[in-house]
């Protein structure tokens, strides 16, 4: 919300010069978003006077001026039709920025410069109102008021000398929406009481009560309703002060009685709403609940469906206005009003913003009343905005309020403990100090029992409810930087927290591995979630259509980097990502809760191009799949994990073939393979990926690490190959050996496959090494030969196996 | 000849030889020839079992000098020969190592571990909750009612009418309060999503942490102190800081924490929007609503919690000027960290 400079000196007298005061509201908790100088874009504009204007010699349109500007005089060539001797106009002087260029389509500002224009020098520029960016009119010059002062600054001369602030409401505080809430802060600032604008407007003999009479239906959300009636007035323009006030709020200027309503609204934090008197049919307001389903037209000309929570002011036959939120088109204030109904109320706050949101508007008015406005300020705004009215618009104001406002809403008693403030803070505030700040605020203190205060909240504070929030508003007053810090805190020592991730080690490791990991976006597109083939989440409001469900997988997002990068040049890529994934159990409905969705903690990984940078030293090799199930099984090994407890077997995945499934301690771990070539294309990547995903619950493996001993006598190895039928898997082979060995055999480790030439088709040779190791002695030849012996006649006789001949 | 010209020989004629010796086979014959197990020098040493024991200490010493002098020469020699030989053309030593893949750590995790190991040395846990909230946890339990404004400040993706991705890290906050009583003190770092517009300065997930303390007698001071010490730790004690009042639904008082702009040291730059201070940090002592939420005795317990997002931290630390990047994983870009 923006406040202006010049009025809030009007409400509480400072000096402070405005980023000074910014910094010090800032530092009250009042968020100073930007600070404006109004008058800075008029800076090089002066006011000048015409004193020579003679046709251009060589140019049929153009005009040859000598301009007094003060203390010199200036030539400026002007193509102005209505440029004459004697004018008072806006000259921009060589070196200023025209705010906006009529000769550019965009009206992009320009910097003057000193020029020649067919042959005549011109030191400057007369300029329109369109060219200052104080109204559209390109056609001619602005001709600015005959008193105007010669030498004087353009900003001045047009009421611009102005300062704007940008302010940001908290949520709790609306009650500095207006220049009188943000004028009370700066009165604690500068230690001022801020002065109310008075007004008792005159008025009439005639009572209300033959224009108009007011039931409210809706005691629930209509909590107060006040009215006023005005006869005879003139509508038409605002006068200067109060358009360039609305302008410089941001406000756009409609008419004299529309206009008093948004400045009262922008003055006093009341928003107030005028009826046309002769469109109110029946001369009555009545304050009800909408019928489902009815349309009616905002003043803005849009048409709406009323929801049935949305409460009407209507008059004897229709509805007029949407409550708190917008008028209707049908009882505006127009050129021909002649009569007119003031409105000023207090809504209940939930149902005009649930309203407003269901209608999609979201108006001053709403946006005030949604975060609470003083049920107690309605009357002073209505009497506020009638004075301005008669003054500016002229009329009669009828004698007489209506008011209904049933259940008068009073100021909140809160006791307060001394004690408690400081036990909350760490400080030890006496209490005539805490007792000043409250009464800065407009609190009403009287002294309780037992060092308590007893506190009165004026009550457009609807912020400050409980003990907690007068103790919020004594820090704040007090300055957080007064309060001293503690450099110590006690810890407790039995904390039963962890001090890291479970999905820590798994990172570290991979890094080490040289990976790189990655962390992608957790929603993604129907086309991803259809090879997935889960059921997946979908979002209920989407960003957009490429992120319409939660992923179901890591392996998406893994393929969608490597794509990127493969596009960027970078083919040879090894990346992972830890991230949760999403399924629901079945499709979620309104009704479910947390339990129908599952979510997990996985690592995905993606390997792709080559196995190792390109070096002299080794021939290129494209990574496998064995490459990527040997990284899983370092990642299992680095974390604890004994090798032979992993267990594969053959599985089918929506996104891979060849896939492998893993299970670590006889549970589900994870799967493994190549990405499917028919998916690439919707990744837009044309090399070979292997990826995997695995849970992190799965990797969590006891970190309890026992010694054994280290044997006290060598270990032999040895070399068998066999020869073996291509239908005899390696794993066949291993676990043969490892049962034909006895507990001499300590590792089994494959090292070579053959098929080729040397062997018949149907033929392949996997050899072994085989590590040999007695707890007792060392062993002899013999007995070396008589292990293998067992070892290849066990092979021999389960799976046919023959060593073969060097 | 006794030992003393044995010894002198013996040095002259390895002098000699080694002067000679030019090529790298004629080097390790020298090394075999004097200074192997068998060598020359070795088999002096083998004859001082025939001389006599009074004489034996000084022929020790001109035998250990011997050996010493000859070994350096050699080593000088080889040295020498390393260097000289530096573009032979059997092996050429300028060749590249061969290079491997090295792993990066991505700059999130990066940055929120080095917070995570100032609060965990302070004393803090690590805890953990779930992406998908539902609105008692995510709001309500925080103090924010429904269709209250506050609501506005967090565009929430829903899920159904109930459930939604998580806007902050805070209702972690909520879940370690329902399962633990007090004292308590943790961090919970998480990902967060809100539905806002995706651009160079907002994306529509991001990271927070989230930090939580609370105990009987935990005061705004300890507040202070405690999110300056974080602050010195990690931007370095000569940063200036403040401390400015703002409003979250779940504390009260609650503090917006203001450091002075790295870049421009508080003069005023494009990184700070020329005022010179950058906001870093949400805190505030915890709401008595929120302990009544979580069935604390909200008399008896104070506590504070705080919040941070690790994208504004890491891309005003590394200067980076497009969040996106950070979801894009361009190993160009992941490798600059």
């Amino acid at each position: 919300m923006r406040v202006l400079h010049t009025w809030l000196q009007r409400y509480v007298p400072f000096t402070v010069p405005p980023a000074a005061l910014a910094d010090k509201l800032s530092m009250l908790g009042v968020e100073i978003e930007d600070v404006v100088d109004l008058g800075k874009r008029f800076e090089g504009f002066i006011v000048g006077k015409v004193i020579e204007c003679v046709p251009h010699p060589n140019a049929d349109r153009l005009s040859v001026c000598r301009v007094d500007i003060g203390k010199e005089i200036l030539q400026i060539v002007c193509g102005a039709p209505n440029v004459s001797v004697g004018q008072k106009v806006a000259v921009g002087r060589v070196g200023a920025t025209v705010p906006r260029n009529q000769h550019d389509p965009n009206g992009k500002p320009f910097v003057l410069s000193q020029v020649k224009i067919r042959g005549v020098e011109s030191f400057g520029m007369i300029c329109s109102a369109y060219e200052l960016d104080i109204g559209n009119d390109a056609d001619g010059i602005l001709l600015l008021n005959k008193s105007t002062r010669i030498g004087q600054p353009v900003s001045v001369a047009l009421g611009q000398n102005e300062t704007l602030y940008d302010v940001e409401i908290t949520a709790n505080r609306p009650d500095l929406l207006s220049h009188i809430g943000v004028a009370r802060e700066i009165g604690l600032v500068v230690g001022k009481k801020i002065a109310r604008p008075l007004s008792r407007p005159r008025a009439g003999k005639t009572p209300i009560s033959r224009f108009l009479s007011v039931r409210v239906l809706d005691k629930k959300n209509c909590l107060r309703f006040s009215a006023r009636v005005i006869r005879g007035v003139k509508v038409g323009h605002s006068p200067d002060w109060l358009q360039k006030f609305l302008r410089n709020v941001g406000l756009r200027p409609r008419n004299n009685i529309v206009d008093v309503t948004n400045f009262v609204m922008y003055e006093l934090g009341q928003p107030l709403h005028a009826f046309d008197h002769s469109l109110l049919q029946g001369k009555k307001l009545i304050i009800q609940q909408a019928k489902a389903g009815t349309h009616f037209q905002t003043l803005d000309g849009k048409d709406h469906e009323l929801p049935p929570e949305a409460v009407m002011v209507c008059d004897a036959e229709r509805p007029v206005s949407i409550a708190g939120i917008m008028g209707g088109e049908n009882s505006e204030i127009n050129e021909k009003t002649v009569d007119i109904v003031l409105e000023s109320a207090y809504w209940n706050a939930r149902n005009i913003r649930k309203t407003a949101r269901m209608l999609g508007i979201s108006s001053d008015a709403s946006y005030r009343f949604e975060r609470g406005t003083d049920p107690n300020g309605t009357v002073a705004a209505l009497n506020r905005a009638a004075s301005l009215i008669l003054e500016i618009a002229g009329g009669e104001l009828l004698h007489g309020t209506i008011d209904i406002y049933p259940r008068k809403v009073l100021p909140r008693k809160i006791p307060l403990r001394i004690t408690r403030v400081n036990h909350v803070l760490g400080t030890r505030l006496p209490s005539s100090l805490v007792k000043k700040i409250l009464k800065g605020l407009e609190i009403q203190v009287s002294a309780g029992k037992g060092g308590t205060f007893n506190c009165t909240i004026p009550t457009f504070r609807i912020d400050i409810e409980r003990e907690i929030d007068l103790i919020e508003e004594v820090a704040r007053i007090y300055g957080y930087d007064s309060i001293e810090e503690k450099g110590i805190a006690s810890i407790n020592l039995m904390q039963s927290f962890p001090t890291g991730h479970q999905s820590d080690p798994v990172r570290t490791s991979l890094v080490g591995a040289g990976f790189h990991e990655t962390i992608c976006n957790p929603m993604y597109d129907l086309a991803r979630a259809k090879i997935v083939t889960r059921e997946h989440i979908p979002i209920k409001n989407p960003q957009n259509k490429g992120m319409e469900v939660l992923r179901a997988s890591l392996i998406p997002g893994l393929l969608d980097c490597v794509a990127r990068n493969s596009n960027f040049g970078n083919r040879h890529v090894r990346l992972f990502e830890i991230g949760h994934i999403f399924e629901a159990r079945q499709p979620l409905t309104d009704r479910q809760d947390l339990q129908s969705a599952v979510e997990e903690e996985r690592v995905g990984i993606a390997i792709t191009g080559r196995r190792s940078p390109r070096t002299w030293a080794e021939p290129e090799r494209p990574v496998s799949l064995f490459d990527l199930k040997g990284e899983l099984e370092a990642l299992c090994v680095s974390l604890g994990l004994d090798k032979s407890k992993l267990i594969y077997y053959s599985t089918t995945e929506s996104l891979t073939e060849q896939t492998l499934a893993i299970e670590i301690n006889g549970t589900y771990a994870g799967y493994f393979g190549k990405a499917k070539t028919s998916l690439m294309a919707l990744f837009d990547i044309e090399q070979e990926v292997y990826v995997g995903e695995m849970l992190i619950s799965s990797l969590i493996l006891s970190h309890e690490r026992k010694y054994s001993p280290l044997p006290k006598y060598p270990a032999v190895q040895r070399d068998i190959a066999f020869v073996v039928s291509e239908t005899v898997s390696a794993d066949d082979l291993e676990r043969c050996i490892r049962k034909s060995g006895t507990e001499l055999l300590k590792k089994v480790e494959l090292f070579d496959v053959y098929e080729g030439n040397e062997l018949s088709g149907n033929q392949k040779s996997l050899a072994f090494t085989v590590t040999l190791l007695s707890g007792e002695k060392t062993l002899t030849d013999s007995e070396i030969e008589a292990e293998v012996r067992r070892i290849t006649l066990g092979a021999e006789r389960s799976l046919g196996a023959t060593l073969r001949s060097s | 000849m006794d030992m003393k010209s044995k010894i002198d020989a013996l040095l002259k004629e390895a002098e000699t030889s080694l002067a000679q010796a030019t090529s790298r086979e004629s080097l390790e014959a020298f090394r075999i020839r004097f200074l192997a197990r068998k060598g020359s020098v070795a088999t002096l040493f083998d004859e001082m079992k025939t001389i006599a024991p009074e004489e034996r200490p000084t022929v020790g010493k001109l035998l250990n000098s011997l050996r010493a002098q000859i070994q350096s020469s050699f080593d000088g020699k080889i040295k020498q020969f390393v260097q000289d030989h530096h573009h032979d053309k059997r092996i050429d030593l300028t060749l590249p190592g061969r290079s491997r893949f090295v792993g990066t750590k991505h700059p999130i995790t990066q940055t929120a571990d080095e917070i995570k190991s100032i609060f965990v040395s302070m004393g803090f846990g690590v805890a953990d909750g779930p992406e998908i909230e539902d609105d008692y946890h995510n709001f309500e339990a925080l103090n924010f009612p429904p269709d209250h404004p506050a609501r506005d400040s967090q565009d929430t993706f829903f899920l159904s009418k109930n459930l939604l991705l998580r806007t902050h890290t805070t209702p972690v906050q909520i879940r370690v309060m329902e399962e633990h009583q007090p004292p308590v003190r943790v961090i919970m770092p998480g990902k967060v999503y809100r539905n806002e517009a995706i651009s160079a300065r907002s994306y529509c997930v991001f990271h927070q942490v989230d930090g939580l303390y609370v105990d009987e007698g935990v005061t705004f001071s300890e507040l202070k102190g405690t999110m300056i010490s974080f602050i010195k730790r990690f931007y370095g004690s000569s940063v200036r800081y403040k401390f400015r009042p703002t409003f979250f639904p779940f504390t009260e008082p609650s503090a917006d924490i203001y450091i002075s702009c790295f870049l421009c040291g508080g003069k005023g730059c494009r990184l700070c929007k020329q005022n010179g201070w950058l906001e870093i940090l949400g805190c505030g002592m915890v709401d008595p609503n929120v302990f009544r939420s979580v069935g604390y005795d909200d008399e008896k317990y104070t506590g504070f919690a705080f919040g941070l997002g690790i994208e504004r931290i890491a891309l005003l630390r590394y200067g980076i000027d497009d969040i996106r990047l950070f979801y894009e994983n361009d190993i160009r870009f992941l490798n600059q960290f």
